[in-house]
C-alpha cells in the first residue's frame, strides 16, 4: 500500500513542497483529496464518509486500514484547514464526523456558549443527534455518495433544520437546569 | 458505485503509467469494464518462478474498496504453489478477512509475488483435489484456514 503512495508521490520533484492535490493529502480510502479530513490517532488522513463506512464494515474489528492499529469514532481528530469555505459545525454533516476535543480554557463563571462542558448538555444534544446521524449516513452511503448534502439542497435545509431544533431544545434543557 | 469507480479509474490509471517490475495490466480482457481486470505478473528473478508468466483475474463488487476484490489466477499457467489451488484460487489472507481499503490492486499483485518468491517447494496444497472439486467458484465463498501465512 505504501508502494503506491510513494511512488506517486515522488513524481512531482523532492523539491517541490506537497500541492494540495498531492497524494500526501489523499484519503487512504478513495484515494481521492480527502474531505471532512479526519486524522487517526496513528495518524493516517482519511475522508470522514470513507473511514465512517469502514468503520460500520466491521463493527467488531476496528482498525486502521493502513496499520491495523486500534481506531474508533473516538478516536480520531477532525483537520480543519483555513481556506476551508464550509465551517459548518461537524455535527450537522452527515455522517457525523467527531468533534475537536476542546481543552476547557483556564476562565471560570459566565456562560461560554457551546464550549460549556456540562454533562447534561453533550447528553442531551447526542440523544438529539444520534438517530438522525444514523438515518442520514445509511441514506447517503445506499446511493454511494460519500460527502454531504450540497447547500440549498432540500436534505440539506432539512437537516439544518432539525439540526437547529435540537440544539435548541438542548439550549432550553440547559436552561431549565440552571434555573430549577 | 461512483466512488468505486473512481477509486478504480485512479488506480487503472496509476497502475498503466508507473507499475511495479512484474507487473502489468494486461492489454487484453481488461477495461471493457473497470469492473474486470486481468493482471499479468513475471515471477520474480532469482526464485521458483523466475521466467514464469501468470495472469490474474479481478473482480470488483461495487463496494470496492470496503469489499475485497475477487482474485484468482486464470489461463494455462496457474503457478504451482502450497497455496494456490489447480483452479487457480489463492489461500492468501488479505483476500478475505484481512482486507483493507487502503490496499489496492497494485498492494495485492505485490503480496502475491512475494507469497510466490517466498516459496522453497513448488506443489499444490495437501487438500487441493478435494477443494477443487467442492469448491464454489468464488474463492470468497470458501471459509480458508490459514494455517501457514510464512511461505
Ligand atoms: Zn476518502
Ligand atoms: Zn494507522
Amino acid at each position: 500500500m505504501s508502494a503506491s503512495n510513494e511512488t506517486q508521490g515522488a513524481e512531482g520533484g523532492a523539491d517541490e513542497p506537497p500541492q494540495p492535490d498531492n497524494t500526501f493529502y489523499e484519503c487512504n480510502i478513495c484515494f481521492d483529496t480527502a474531505k471532512d479530513p479526519i486524522v487517526s490517532m496513528c495518524g493516517h488522513l482519511f475522508c470522514w464518509p470513507c473511514l465512517h463506512r469502514w468503520l460500520e464494515t466491521r463493527p467488531n474489528r476496528q482498525v486502521c486500514p493502513v496499520c491495523k492499529a486500534g481506531i474508533g469514532k473516538e478516536k480520531v481528530i477532525p483537520i480543519y484547514g483555513r481556506g476551508s469555505t464550509n465551517q459548518q459545525d461537524p455535527r450537522e454533516k452527515l455522517p457525523p464526523r467527531p468533534q475537536g476535543q476542546r481543552s476547557e480554557p483556564e476562565t471560570q463563571g459566565g456562560f461560554p456558549g457551546f464550549g460549556f462542558s456540562d454533562g447534561g448538555f453533550h447528553m442531551s444534544f447526542g440523544i438529539g443527534a444520534f438517530p438522525f446521524g444514523i438515518f442520514a449516513s445509511t441514506f447517503n452511503f445506499n446511493d454511494g455518495r460519500p460527502g454531504p448534502p450540497e447547500a440549498g439542497s432540500p436534505q440539506h435545509t432539512e437537516e439544518m433544520f432539525l439540526s437547529k431544533v435540537f440544539l435548541w431544545v438542548a439550549i432550553l434543557f440547559i436552561f431549565w437546569l440552571l434555573v430549577a | 458505485m461512483a466512488s468505486m469507480e473512481k477509486r478504480l479509474q485512479k488506480e487503472l490509471q496509476a497502475l498503466t503509467k508507473d507499475p511495479p517490475k512484474g507487473v502489468r495490466v494486461s492489454p487484453d480482457g481488461t477495461c471493457r469494464t473497470l469492473s474486470e481486470w486481468i493482471v499479468d505478473l513475471d515471477g520474480a528473478p532469482g526464485t521458483l518462478y523466475e521466467g514464469e508468466h501468470f495472469q490474474l483475474q479481478f473482480k470488483f463488487s461495487s463496494r470496492y474498496p470496503f469489499d475485497s476484490p475477487q482474485v484468482t489466477f486464470i489461463g494455462t499457467n496457474i503457478p504451482l504453489h502450497p497455496h494456490v489451488y489447480s483452479n487457480g484460487h489463492i489461500c492468501l489472507s488479505i483476500l478475505t478477512e484481512d482486507w483493507s481499503p487502503a490496499l489496492s490492486v497494485q498492494s495485492v499483485c505485490l503480496s502475491i509475488i512475494s507469497m510466490l518468491s517466498s516459496c522453497t517447494e513448488k506443489k499444490r496444497p495437501p487438500d487441493n483435489s478435494f477443494y477443487v472439486k467442492t469448491c464454489s467458484k468464488n474463492p470468497k465463498k470458501t471459509r480458508w484456514w490459514y494455517h501457514d501465512d510464512s511461505v
